[in-house]
């Protein structure tokens, strides 16, 4: 519901994981193959001599340090910027309209999303089947969607929670004249185990 | 975007994991062990002694892995390895929510498997005639396990079991379709 660039996080964890792998297996197999272990050896030289080579060759200014380190250090505050925005980003896309149309050429309409939030929450809220219940907007690919979430009273069938949340929805489609997108989401969870049954039938 | 594709896409993420809290911790491992090597290499530039490792040493010890204790070495790389895989494996898997799409015409409907199974719970108890306290029901993905136990010397009628729990399911319209296979104890206890 919410706009978390789920790609993204699995792209995360894909290069993590493939990172973790590709080091923890060349470490062991540097140790553990004897073929491996002696190509190391020999390559240990090399790459030390390679290394203080670019270092010499790269100074900056006249202060007698590579440029190499200092570049580094940009890429790892440049990384972990890119780290905290994608974490900031998890999460969002709650928006604040309902419903927004420009009725004449002086101005627009809008319609708050607390409009409809409000008004199946009063429908919903006083219903014994549901021990608690929450509605909130999102945006998905631009069109604002009403999530009604309800916990249910243990034993509640979902066939009746689903309808009695769905009419109150027809009741708000009359209300706007018009049908936003809803997602209903029923859930059980520990408030509603330690509720006491329902007495419907 | 026409309804019928948010739709879809709603009820796609919705039954699915956005593997959220495995990125964020990741991202934030990430972050500190990123951030000390920047306050490493600073330190190194300005010359003061390292925090834990300088740059040059870290350097060094990762180009003579081979001459460390192979024991040690095999060990941690293993352990790396081993975690590497387990993260690419929940990167690819699906990572299904224990959640069902309830058919609808005009909402997308999400129901929770427990909410599923605490409602044929209560359906079964009545049609077995037994305490609810005694019916037990595990919905998974495709299957609803109900285990009653019955009240000692009421026998329980299996198929007015089994005929509910199946209209009840077939009442929902589940997305995918759940079966349900309904056991009986062979024992009952006294005084439910």
């Amino acid at each position: 519901m919410n706009s978390t660039n789920r790609a993204a996080n699995r792209l995360l964890i894909l290069l993590v994981g493939l990172l973790l792998l590709v080091v923890g297996a060349a470490a062991a197999a540097a140790v553990l193959i004897p073929v491996v272990r002696d190509g190391c050896k020999d390559a240990t030289g090399q790459v030390t001599a390679q290394v203080s080579e670019w270092l010499q060759q790269t100074p900056l200014g006249d202060t007698g340090v590579s440029w190499i380190l200092p570049a580094l250090l940009v890429l790892a505050v440049l990384a972990v910027i890119l780290l905290i925005v994608f974490i900031v980003r998890q999460g969002r896309g709650h928006t604040g309209i309902a419903v927004r149309e420009s009725t004449s050429e002086h101005g627009a309409t809008v319609v708050e999303s607390a409009v409809a939030e409000q008004v199946l929450q009063d429908a919903i809220g006083g219903r014994p089947e549901f021990v608690a219940s929450h509605v909130s907007t999102y945006r998905v690919k631009r069109t604002p969607v009403l999530k009604i979430s309800v916990t249910c009273r243990r034993g509640v069938s979902p066939k009746d929670a689903a309808v009695i949340v769905e009419d109150a929805v027809r009741a708000l489609d009359l209300l706007l004249g018009r049908q936003l997108p809803a997602l209903v989401q029923i859930s059980g969870g520990f408030r509603a185990r330690i509720t006491s049954t329902t007495r419907l039938q | 975007m026409s309804t019928p594709g948010i739709y879809r896409r709603i009820a796609r993420r919705e039954t699915h994991s956005p593997r959220s809290l495995l990125a964020i911790v990741l991202a934030v491992l990430l972050i500190v062990v990123i951030a000390w090597l920047g306050t490493e290499i600073v330190i190194a530039l300005l010359g003061a002694p390292a925090l834990l490792v300088a740059p040059v040493d870290t350097f060094t010890s990762a180009v003579n892995l081979v001459q460390a204790p192979a024991g040690i070495v095999a060990a941690a790389g293993i352990v790396a390895a081993v975690i590497g895989l387990v993260l690419i494996i929940a990167a690819i898997a699906p990572g299904r929510r224990a959640r069902h799409l309830l058919q609808s015409e005009r909402t997308v409907v999400v129901v929770d498997n427990e909410v599923i199974a605490s409602a044929l719970a209560r359906h079964s108890s009545v049609a077995g005639s037994v305490d609810p306290d005694n019916a037990s029901v595990s919905v998974s993905h495709r299957h609803a396990a109900v285990h009653l136990t019955p009240t000692s010397g009421i026998p329980v009628d299996r198929d007015a079991v089994t005929g509910e729990v199946a209209r009840q399911l077939e009442s929902y319209r589940l997305t995918p379709p759940v079966r349900a296979r309904v056991r009986i104890s062979e024992n009952g206890r006294i005084g439910a």
